[in-house]
């Protein structure tokens, strides 16, 4: 690996400094599975390896309710640290419990040893379209807080991804941690992914839907991954099932989604491929949900 | 840069000077001579130099070795007590669990930790807790068998 200087930084000034100096290549590491290889592989060339894992807040995870929640209404909802890892995620009573679709998500992330290590903030700010957090927290409405030298900001998670690796974090700005409104009661998720082999490998398709029913309607949320420049709501999808989850309305949000998605030709599949298995996959998360529904 | 660590390995404590791009691999490889970890991928994908720090498993070539300022490390050497192998080592000379043997001490050590948090896990168990563990003899029936044996003992 080519050389650089590693830094830990006793605060959050200290970093922003570094993350900012304008003679040097930085970048933030955490976890560090996706900066190593990187680096490794010369796709990033840092002078500056600055660690943020310890500085404050970044390894909280838990109920929150003195910050204001993003979206509309605030209130109690979780905290989740920007070096928080995929394995604590995925094994936490709390997000297990309230945010399952977000264990599930976290626990089909790479192998064990990747996810004692990669960190939630790594999953997002590496911004790949096929990041595997991203579609559970599309449809968790998660917000990301950034915190900077100009202050702090919370950006809607749909507006963080902007491109492939493409994401919307200012120079020096470092990623604090997530937002993850609670959900209201009867709140049913389901998270799919498809990979080449069972386990261990990256997403050809990725799908998160969660049922949020509420006086004998249901308000659905349908996200995918890997099949676009960035992860994706699919809303047209979410419109069918709007008005019904019968075998009809799930045929035509199966197909509604691949009509939202822009799938590319790589390693991993082919476009036809990922189309068809776009519709596979939303048929069967929602009918997953649809069997947990209340009866009406 | 230079970084002074102390770590502990095994049991036995460390100072030692590392730079900032070298891993934790090749810290325990070429500086303090520990060489269970093997240098597969380098990729976190083969699970050859997977160690256990501060009770989980990683693939110590996606750690920086400053990273590692302070942690507890263990490794296959440290298994074997008194010249007794540890009951996971024992069970995979059984079971025949061996073929070439580089995958062998990242094997034995995401079963352990696997043991440690989960002493009677299921096959299913088993195999997941081993996903980022690759065995080109592909003896991984063998492997399975041998973990657990040593979970029904335990």
């Amino acid at each position: 690996m080519q050389p650089f200087d590693y830094y830990r930084p006793d605060g959050y000034k200290q970093a922003f400094g570094l993350l900012s100096d304008p003679d040097k290549t930085a970048v933030a590491i955490a976890g560090g599975t996706d900066v190593i290889p990187l680096t490794r592989d010369r796709h990033l060339q840092p002078d500056l390896v600055v660690d943020i894992k310890g500085l404050p807040g970044m390894r909280d995870l838990g109920l929150n309710s003195i910050e204001p929640c993003c979206g509309p209404g605030t209130g109690e909802c979780l905290y989740v640290g920007a070096a928080v890892t995929m394995n604590e995620l995925a094994r936490s009573d709390v997000v297990q419990g309230s945010w399952p679709i977000l264990a599930d998500a976290a626990a089909a992330m790479g192998n064990e040893q990747i996810r004692n290590r990669a960190t939630i903030g790594g999953n997002i700010g590496t911004a790949s379209p096929a990041a595997d957090s991203a579609p559970a927290l599309y449809v968790l409405e998660a917000c990301v807080l950034v915190k900077g030298l100009s202050g702090d900001r919370s950006i809607p998670i749909d507006r963080f991804f902007i491109g492939p690796r493409r994401h919307a974090l200012k120079r020096g700005e470092i990623i604090a941690g997530l937002l993850v409104p609670r959900l209201p009661a009867g709140a049913i998720g389901h998270h799919e992914k498809l990979s080449r082999r069972k386990a261990g490998d990256l997403s050809i398709v990725s799908v998160a839907v969660l049922a949020l029913p509420s006086d004998g309607h249901v308000d659905w949320r349908v996200a995918l991954g890997a099949v676009a420049p960035t992860p994706v709501r699919a809303p047209q999808a979410e419109a069918a099932l709007a008005k019904g989850h019968d075998a009809e309305h799930i045929d035509l949000a199966a197909a509604a989604a691949y009509g939202c998605s822009r799938p590319i030709a790589d390693i991993r599949s082919g476009v036809e491929y990922r189309q068809a298995m776009i519709v596979n996959l939303v048929r069967r998360s929602v009918q997953s949900v649809v069997n947990r529904l209340p009866q009406a | 840069m230079l970084h002074e660590i102390t770590l502990t390995v095994n049991g036995d404590p460390y100072v030692v000077a590392v730079r900032s791009h070298h891993t934790l691999l090749q810290v325990l490889r070429e500086q303090l001579g520990i060489t269970s970890p093997k240098r597969g991928c380098e990729n976190g994908e083969c699970g050859a130099c997977t160690v256990i720090m501060d009770g989980l498993p990683v693939s110590s070539c996606m750690v920086l070795a400053a990273e590692a300022d302070g942690a507890n490390i263990e490794t296959a050497e440290g298994l074997a007590e008194e010249g007794d192998l540890h009951p996971l080592q024992q069970a995979f000379l059984d079971h025949n669990a061996i073929q070439c043997g580089f995958c062998t001490p990242g094997m034995l050590m995401s079963s352990k930790a696997l043991l440690d948090r989960t002493p009677h896990p299921s096959e299913d168990e088993i195999r997941h807790a081993l996903v980022g563990n690759l065995c080109r003899c592909t003896g991984y029936v063998r492997i399975v068998d041998a973990v657990q044996d040593v979970a029904k003992e335990s």
